[in-house]
């Protein structure tokens, strides 16, 4: 698809090459190794999204593998397990945010004083001013942009990683989009859509 | 309710190319949906792009070590789990045995205890018929699970 070619950052584009891992067997290190080399950017990028702490997301995401590798979920096909390893991310995120709501307000109110300085990089700021804004959505929200736009997961896919029904993502995702757009409309970052 | 609308795929890629035809145009008209996620498409394509490549991942054989001690580990504490279950059976029955034994021979050991003086022990040196032989067995026997149950315990935390 042009708009993943267009999007995605390298790990995600690394998606789009054929699967040699073979389903139905229990994961050696070789095939474990070959399936993180290809999931865990992405799954990375998104936890990293989800929690806006670099460190959060290295924990989260090898809790998830150390969780697959227990499980070895026997699934059908690498897509499979894929979907298993995201919803068990999203589910070991939701309850990182649920341990450290307190921390995090502490925490923001500690960035918010540390507003990008002269010093940080025009890079780092686009990154910094756009991390900021997304996280200022609730975090299922987040979960949903990015499985959505990303991921470019489909609403059963969705429903999985989140544990809603199929039937309330489509709502819930229309929400997500609305407030992020509003988001973007208060920081004049929305784009003019010629009708 | 729960499917996509079938242009958004389109939707979204115009949106990411700023690329729009007159039949996406005019969908766009009437469909709410495809309006919300054309308003954030190109803002979360530019949020995914941004590089995380300085960011370095752990490396697979750690997290593969890592999960498998993680299992060691998970997979000793469910083997000792019946072994803990007979500990605290053992401790149980030590208690137990020790209640009863004090119950049944209060008497008897408050007596004895009462004649630990100097001038009392050499008073019952001759009369050691008080106690019985079941009495002094029933107390090395216990006496010996107590001690076995405790190194047992010390042995099995270090």
């Amino acid at each position: 698809m042009e708009l993943t070619a267009m999007s995605l950052p390298a790990a995600l584009l690394a998606e789009a090459q054929p699967r040699t891992g073979r389903p139905g067997r229990p994961m050696d290190e070789a095939r474990f190794e070959m399936f993180y080399r290809r999931t865990a950017g992405a799954l990375w990028s998104y936890l990293f999204r989800m929690t806006g702490d670099a460190a959060a997301a290295d924990d989260l995401l090898q809790k998830s593998f150390f969780r697959f590798l227990r499980a070895n979920p026997e699934l059908a096909t690498e897509e499979h397990q894929r979907r298993w390893l995201f919803r068990t991310a999203t589910n070991l995120a939701m309850d990182h945010f649920r341990e450290h709501k307190r921390e995090r307000k502490r925490e923001e109110e500690t960035a918010r004083d540390h507003e990008a300085g002269p010093a940080m990089e025009a890079r780092q700021v686009l990154r910094h001013d756009m991390m900021k804004t997304f996280a200022e959505l609730k975090p299922r929200e987040r979960a949903l942009l990015w499985l959505a736009h990303v991921e470019e997961a489909d609403h059963e896919h969705i429903s999985e990683a989140l544990g809603v029904k199929a039937k309330s993502v489509k709502v819930l995702l229309f929400r997500a989009r609305k407030r992020l757009g509003e988001l973007l409309t208060v920081k004049g970052l929305a784009p003019e859509v010629r009708r | 309710m729960s499917e996509t609308c079938r242009f958004e795929p389109e939707i979204l890629r115009a949106a990411a190319a700023d690329h729009w035809t007159d039949a996406l145009r005019d969908h766009l008209r009437e469909c709410d949906h495809c309006i919300a996620a054309a308003a954030v498409a190109p803002w979360m394509g530019r949020f995914a792009r941004i590089s995380d490549r300085e960011h370095i991942l752990p490396d697979p054989s750690v997290v593969w070590l890592k999960a498998r001690l993680l299992q060691g580990s998970a997979d000793a504490g469910r083997a000792g789990r019946p072994l803990d279950m007979a500990q605290l059976i053992a401790y149980m029955v030590v208690a137990g045995g020790w209640a009863a034994f004090l119950m049944w021979r209060w008497n008897t050991i408050e007596a004895w205890v009462h004649r630990l003086t100097p001038s009392g022990l050499v008073a019952s040196a001759a009369r050691a018929e008080s106690l019985s032989m079941s009495f002094f067995a029933l107390l090395f026997v216990l006496a010996s699970m107590t001690v076995m149950l405790a190194m047992h315990t010390i042995l099995a935390e270090e």
